[in-house]
């Protein structure tokens, strides 16, 4: 859309086009036809019901309508797909990439200009591509003095980190990587890992800057941990257990948030302390500190850091939905499935195909991920505004809210939940 | 209580800003209008008349060689130094003209004040960039031609916010 | 150890506790200008401000140029403020060479100098909020402030360095259609201002922040000799344009705005008071201003001054801006002094500063409205 890029000339087109189709011919002459012959000489083709299953008759089985969709499907509830696409982490970081774009052009529809505006036909969409393309082609420069297996590893293990926490949330009924009995419980662990890893970093970096901004974030994470660990008390006592797909079946009827809005509003203020969003970016103050932890760091590095960051916001918020706001349930809006396509057949004039174990997902699945996504990003959108409202908070007013203010709304909270227990008008057993 | 109505009210007023038009202006698709044709100065009246003070436009016909452009200059910037041209005017016996180093000027428009004929102007064209510093000296020739400007953007304040429209 | 020490060095204790912080030129939370600060755990126990890092000898060469040519070299100091620092210039030459300024014109000096007040509080403004973290306060006062600069480059013909003043009156009148213009960007900017006091004055964690630090009592203010905002938000009630008016000040309403606590809070809210006054003095000079009249005087060429001296003082945006000009018969001034308003505030810096805690330092530093390069000249 703009014109700043050098206007088009056929000739540069063609050669352009005619010189990636050489390339594209030499790597696969040269380095995948090999490949192939080393895979299919050393590797044992299965035995399928009497026959070789060769490429070609996987091919076959994929694209024949009676072999092909229970073939998907198996690949659908397979363990593999549930870590790495649906889930898992494609979907939060496809959730995690698309909040990045969505937060810059919301501060700056707020702030009355234009976010990124020229990277894609419309508005700026492929914004995201180009900065991680310029990431990647960064070099990476670590400091002389750093430790480096811990300064390499630092970054690394905050994405795996948030990306376990990623996979504890159920999306959908069933739909859940890792079904625990204790599955609150494993998010607290998880939560209280990140503080090490941040100081960690900070000390690996071996530089004053990062070091104050270690320092504080320490004292941040350590001590909004407590309130948010508390304000879930209320939610457990009502429930009776500590299971995450339990927690929202039992949200059926009413939605917590209602009856406990003091905890929801201490576990969204924690939150916030928790992703060092304003006004808690106290560790990454630019003005003070030129960057906190995250000086250091350069090129993919940070693009890994940047990742683990929105995957815990993906995933604070989804816990959040999980816990206060009734996850997958709402009302059924996706149309089930014509039912005559299972019994009959695909109808197209003469033709009648037979698909059997046609409905690949299931009505509810679809409902439940529709109204998760919903809710999780609108939950998303109050963590976003924070940021072009509120300037940035001190430490000692920080640390004063976290420990007394926040601490007390806490226990306020679960002395109501009890009452709504022994009033028996929650729980089990109760009015609702 | 008085925190939390205030935290309310600004998180309100934020959300109340996301219906206002944005600002921006969005260069070099869309340009800024200007009043008028340039800065100009009438030596008569001793007034000068408002406009843009970007790049400068020398008439040939009313230049008389008077050097006082120059010596304007002297105590500001030195950016002005005149120089022979190979054209003859009846009312330019020493054929010479100022030209002038963009590297140098500051644009103040204190020659234009300085010009007792009606010879020296400034214009509405401030895309003066090149790619080396002789190029940036303007010869009189090349201070003679009407610089091409298309600007058309102004501001425009209406019930949903002010816009560059 | 104990050898002589040259004059005027002298040894320094270091102790364990306390750490030395160098918030110099190249740091995302100060100006251009230096702050040694010493540090005994989140405590500053003093301060040192440095000035100098953008002198660059102004008053000096103002002496090798003429009274005209010093027109274009005296208003690099602060160059949105521009009209403001040649204003007491202008009436001080004025006065040397005898020059009577018609009416319209000085209209129109009132009119481009409260133009000026609002682009360079703007710009304060956003630098006050992107120091305390709040980006939406850096963005808006900045887009805001393409309104009044749009105007001036209506008026002057340059956005910055307008260099419109000269001795006798302004260089050009105004352009057609001005006053509509003027008056409807003045309306939406005074909208746009009242709209800060939600998102900033009014937010309980700005409040929080800037509340109670930084404290100048009314009487360390006057004994200090501070000028300005900083003055006026310590209770003091002095302007230069209300106790001593110079062009058509007299003749228009100006109300001077006081706030009584001395803080960081006060002192950031008193230059944004100032502007929404501003809207209204802009207003009413529009309305009184002469229909007709030259807007400026012809001067013959090389004017000389006579054996004399004057000293002239100007209201700017950070408070008392004098000019003192001494002419000896030739073209050129023999000496100008420039007063200004910046560094008679920086004594402020380290008497606050001092018992302040670390977080505080870049709320209670900015807010004295210290512009480094004017300081320096």
């Amino acid at each position: 859309m703009s014109v700043i890029a050098p206007k088009f000339r056929l000739g540069y087109f063609l050669k352009s086009l005619t010189d990636n189709i050489f390339w594209i011919i030499v790597l696969f002459t040269l380095v995948g036809m090999p490949a192939i012959m080393l895979i299919l000489f050393f590797i044992d083709l299965p035995v399928l019901d009497g026959t070789l299953l060769t490429p070609f008759l996987a091919f076959t089985m994929i694209f024949h309508p009676e072999t092909g969709v229970p073939l998907l499907k198996s690949l659908l509830y397979s363990d593999f797909f549930r870590i790495a696409a649906f889930p898992g982490f494609g979907f939060a970081a496809l959730l995690a990439a698309g909040t990045i774009f969505a937060e810059r052009k919301l501060l700056a529809k707020l702030q009355l200009r234009v976010g990124p505006f020229y990277c894609g036909k419309f508005e700026g969409i492929l914004q995201l591509m180009a900065d991680g393309l310029k990431l990647i082609s960064k070099e990476i420069i670590i400091p002389a003095k750093a430790d480096k297996p811990i300064f390499w590893a630092a970054p690394i293990l905050f994405v795996a980190t948030a990306a376990a926490f990623v996979s504890l949330i159920p999306v959908a009924p069933g739909w859940v990587v890792a079904d625990l009995d204790v599955g609150l419980l494993a998010v607290f662990a998880i939560i209280g890992f990140f503080p090490i890893i941040t100081i960690l970093s900070a000390w690996s970096a071996n530089s004053k800057f990062p070091f104050i901004g270690g320092i504080r974030a320490l004292h941040q994470m350590v001590s909004f941990e407590i309130p948010l660990i508390l304000s879930l008390l209320g939610v457990v006592i009502l429930t009776g257990t500590l299971n995450l797909s339990k927690i929202v079946e039992s949200q059926s009827n009413y939605w917590f948030i209602a009856f406990l809005p003091i905890g929801a509003i201490v576990f969204f203020i924690s939150m916030l302390a928790e992703l060092e969003r304003i006004p808690f970016d106290l560790p990454e103050a630019e003005s003070e500190i030129v960057a906190g932890w995250l000086t250091e760091f350069s090129g993919m590095i940070y693009g890994l850091v940047q990742l683990g960051s929105y995957l815990k916001l993906y995933a604070f918020a989804a816990l959040f939905v999980v816990l206060f706001l009734g996850g997958w349930q709402g009302p059924m809006v996706v149309p089930p499935f014509p039912a005559e396509i299972i019994t009959h057949g695909i109808v197209a004039g003469p033709i009648t195909i037979h698909v059997p174990g046609l409905p690949i997902t299931t009505q509810e699945m679809l409902n439940g991920t529709l109204w998760f996504t919903l809710k999780t990003v609108a939950v998303i959108f109050f963590i976003l505004i924070p940021r072009g409202v509120f300037p940035r908070i001190r430490i000692d007013m920080l640390l004063s809210i976290g420990w007394n203010k926040l601490i007390a709304l806490a226990f306020i909270n679960i002395f109501i939940a009890l009452g709504l227990l022994y009033a028996g008008v929650l729980g089990p057993g109760g009015l609702l | 209580m008085g925190t939390a109505t205030g935290i309310i009210r600004a998180l309100n007023s934020g959300i109340k800003h996301l219906a206002v038009k944005r600002f921006t202006l969005r260069y070099p698709e869309e340009k800024l209008k200007f009043v008028g044709d340039g800065y100009q100065y009438d030596p008569t009246s001793g007034v000068g008349i408002a406009g843009y003070k970007g790049r400068h436009m020398l008439f040939h016909d009313k230049c008389t060689g008077c050097q006082l452009c120059a010596i304007a200059c002297e105590g500001v910037a030195e950016a002005i130094a005149m120089v022979k041209v190979p054209e003859e005017w009846k009312h330019n016996k020493k054929s010479i003209m100022p030209q002038i180093d963009y590297g140098k000027c500051v644009f103040c428009g204190l020659c234009v004040d300085a010009c007792p004929f009606y010879a020296l102007y400034m214009t509405n064209d401030y895309e003066l960039s090149s790619f080396s510093k002789e190029a940036l000296i303007y010869t009189p020739s090349q201070l003679q031609v009407k610089p091409e400007v298309k600007q058309d953007v102004d501001i425009v304040i209406d019930k949903r916010g002010a816009t560059h429209g | 150890m104990t050898a002589r020490l040259p004059p005027g060095l002298q040894l320094e204790k270091v102790d364990d506790r306390i750490m030395t912080l160098n918030v110099g030129p190249q740091h995302p939370g100060s100006g251009h200008m230096r702050l040694i600060i010493k540090v005994d755990g989140d405590y500053i126990v003093s301060c040192d401000p440095d000035p100098g890092y953008v002198h660059r000898g102004e008053e000096k060469m103002a002496e090798y140029r003429n009274y005209i040519t010093n027109i274009p070299h005296l208003e690099r100091p602060v160059i949105h403020d521009s009209c403001n620092i040649l204003y007491p210039y202008c009436l001080g030459v004025e006065e040397l060479l005898g020059l009577e300024v018609s009416e319209r014109a000085k209209y129109v000096r009132v009119i481009a100098s409260e133009l000026n007040r609002f682009t360079y509080t703007l710009y304060w403004l956003a630098i006050y909020g992107i120091f305390l973290g709040h980006s939406t306060m850096f963005m808006w006062p900045a887009g805001d402030r393409e309104l009044a600069i749009d105007l001036l480059e209506k008026l002057t013909g340059a956005r910055v360095t307008h260099s419109y003043f000269v001795p006798g009156g302004v260089r050009n009148d105004l352009p057609a259609n001005f006053e509509d213009v003027c008056l409807r960007q003045i309306n939406y900017l005074e909208k746009r201002l009242k709209a800060y006091a939600d998102i900033f004055y009014d937010n309980p964690i700005l409040i929080a922040r800037t509340e109670k630090t930084g404290v100048l009592s009314r009487e360390d203010a006057i004994r200090l000799g501070t000028t300005g905002t900083v003055l006026r938000a310590s209770g003091v009630d002095y302007d230069v344009r209300t106790k001593e008016p110079y062009d058509v000040y007299d003749e228009l309403d100006v109300h001077t705005n006081v706030l009584k606590n001395g803080d960081s809070y006060d002192r950031s809210k008193t230059p944004w008071l100032d502007m929404l006054e501003s809207c209204n003095i802009i207003r009413q000079a529009l309305e009184k201003m002469p229909k007709s009249g030259s807007v400026r005087v012809k001067l013959k060429p090389n004017p000389k001054g006579g054996n004399d001296e004057v000293y002239k003082r100007v209201e700017s945006g950070r408070g008392s801006l004098g000019a003192y000009i001494v002419s000896r018969s030739k073209p050129e001034p023999y000496r100008v002094k420039l007063s200004v308003g910046s560094f008679r505030n920086l004594i402020c810096m380290p008497y606050l500063l001092k018992g302040e805690k670390l977080g505080n330092m870049p709320a209670v530093y900015w807010s004295l409205n210290y512009w480094p390069v004017e300081a320096d000249r």
